[in-house]
């Protein structure tokens, strides 16, 4: 937890961290920025010049591994006829909504059964628990419940959330300042209110980080059980069709879009989100 | 004969996982409008004797009045100042200071008005827009008592609240904090390990030792207000305290010898 609390932190203050001059900053600014973009993709560049070298020796059945141009022109063609945006807005949707009713199902359970010692005894071990078990085991049960549909992939998504985020609630709630809550209830704060306008805020800046968590635990349980459940429609569904036909380079695409979502819902979102609470919360400032 | 703001009657505490009292029987009272400094070294179950009047820690045996009701809980005429402000870094300064009338359900224009007019008695209306992070550690200490004001507290309860401060801060607030109870005279109730402070601020210390915790002698301070940290009776004052604090340690570390004595042979 608190690595990715640094993480934010110092993303948020690394360009500003005393370096002399701002000349000669300036100066050194643009190889610089390219020095730190080759050291971030060298990697990524090497993987794809290999992936490339190996299908153009034709050592590798194109079935088994096509070229990257190849993948490229596919997802291209999927995107172009509309059908991949359809299934990508399908998914997105059921994991914003899977994911958000998991959090706020996972958050209110810990707030409002983690004051109490009794309620927390008996609860939080069954849910670190389920916790142990892959959510997609619980999608035959989920499919006999809610039908072979998109409620029953929708439900899974949303206890692949609930689990951490709960767990991450309690685990949130025992850092509060003891001092804090002591200023609370003697001002007066009690039962509801206090839950509301003290525990809530004050965990607030833990429970950013386990959103994080409950978005990829959240992202699996849905892949997972998309593929299971095709007759929605959706990115794991498009994967399946693949397999099935036997179109490599559309199970690549597919994977290749799954990949950038991960990336893009990572740093547009959850970073920006860290950074303003941190520095709203006063965690990177004055002290 | 009027009623005592506070009155503790033989209150006693014994911590868990230790066989030492972290307080003996103890009682005193303080009268409406004065100001009580509990003095002594770490240990000596000042801050525990704070948190007994406070509500939050309950006493294993005797009992505390506040206002002639038995204390059962935090609140009701009673407010408190921690060492470390205890701020809500999400809230600015203006909310934070608001926090108690709003848990009081007190109506928005008049928590307005309250809030806006602690906030100038403590000289901090110009930041009330501001977050915790963004002031000085003088300036967090500052509202940190303005929140308790604002609750019109018969008794402030204070807890080393300067403590963490450098020492020109220190000596600023403590005069501020002079002139605030001079305009607003709640019963105080003030722990700190600084005897100068103690001295300059209170109508009578209590001079607490440790191992185990008690009074040990009470000192009333005739001293007209408003006082000066320099003058002669203070330090004088101070003097005294710091004899008897010294003979309490050098009596503690023989009854330690004697025991030591006593269990080697």
């Amino acid at each position: 937890m608190s690595t990715a609390t640094g993480d934010g932190a110092a993303g948020g203050t690394g360009d500003t961290g005393g370096r002399p001059g701002a000349a000669t900053r300036a100066a050194r600014g643009a190889g610089a920025v390219a020095m730190d973009l080759f050291r971030k993709s060298w990697f990524v560049i090497l993987i794809l010049v290999v992936w490339w070298a190996v299908s153009a020796s034709g050592l590798v059945d194109p079935y088994k591994l096509p070229a990257p141009g190849d993948v490229l022109s596919t997802l291209g063609t999927l995107f172009t006829d509309r059908a991949l945006l359809d299934d990508l807005g399908a998914t997105l949707l059921r994991l914003v909504e899977g994911w958000a009713i998991g959090v706020v199902a996972g958050v209110l359970l810990g707030i409002l059964t983690g004051g109490s010692r009794f309620l927390e005894d008996g609860i939080r071990p069954v849910i670190a628990g389920l916790q142990a078990v892959p959510t997609i085991a619980f999608l035959p049960l989920a499919i006999l419940w809610f039908g072979f549909n998109g409620t029953a992939v929708l439900a899974i998504t949303a206890f692949g959330t609930f689990k951490p985020m709960a767990l991450a609630t309690y685990g949130a709630m025992h850092q509060i300042s003891p001092t804090l809550m002591m200023a609370g209830r003697a001002l007066g704060a009690r039962g509801l209110f206090m839950q509301r306008t003290l525990i809530f805020p004050a965990i607030v800046p833990s429970l950013v980080t386990g959103l994080k968590m409950g978005w990829s635990f959240a992202w699996r349980a849905l892949m997972a059980a998309e593929i299971v459940v095709t007759g929605a429609a959706g990115l794991g569904g498009v994967l399946e069709l693949g397999r099935e036909i036997g179109a490599i380079d559309v199970v690549m695409a597919v994977i290749l879009v799954i990949l950038v979502v991960g990336i893009v819902t990572e740093q547009l979102f959850f970073t920006r989100l860290e950074r303003w609470v941190n520095r709203r919360w006063g965690l990177v400032g004055a002290r | 004969m009027e009623q005592p703001a506070l009155r503790v009657s033989g209150a006693c505490k014994t911590y868990d996982r230790s066989d030492h009292a972290a307080l003996l029987p103890t009682s005193f009272e303080v009268a409406r409008g004065e100001f009580v400094s509990l003095v002594g070294p770490s240990g000596c179950g000042k801050s525990t004797l704070l948190g007994m009047i406070a509500g939050l820690l309950a006493p294993d045996e005797g009992s505390i009045e506040a206002l002639g009701k038995p204390v059962t809980g935090p609140g009701d005429g009673r407010a408190i100042v921690f060492q470390d402000a205890a701020l809500f870094p999400w809230l600015t300064v203006f909310h934070n200071v608001e926090y108690g009338l709003r848990a009081h359900k007190v109506p928005k224009a008049e928590r307005r008005e309250r809030v806006e007019n602690a906030l100038r008695l403590v000289h901090l209306d110009h930041v009330a827009d501001k977050h915790p992070y963004e002031l000085s550690g003088g300036m967090r200490q500052r509202a940190s008592i303005a929140r308790a004001l604002v609750m019109e507290p018969e008794i402030l309860l204070m807890d080393e609240p300067f403590s963490a401060l450098d020492a020109q801060t220190r000596t600023i607030l403590s005069d501020e904090l002079q002139r605030i109870w001079l305009e607003t005279r709640p019963a105080v109730v003030f722990v700190t390990h600084n005897l100068i402070e103690a001295a300059f601020l209170s109508d009578t210390v209590h001079l607490l030792s440790s191992g185990p915790g008690r009074i040990v002698k009470t000192y009333d301070v005739d001293i007209p207000r408003p006082r000066d940290e320099a003058d002669p009776a203070l330090l004088e004052l101070r003097h005294d305290m710091l004899d008897r604090l010294r003979a309490e340690v050098d009596d503690a570390a023989e009854r330690r010898a004697q025991v030591a004595e006593v269990s080697a042979l």
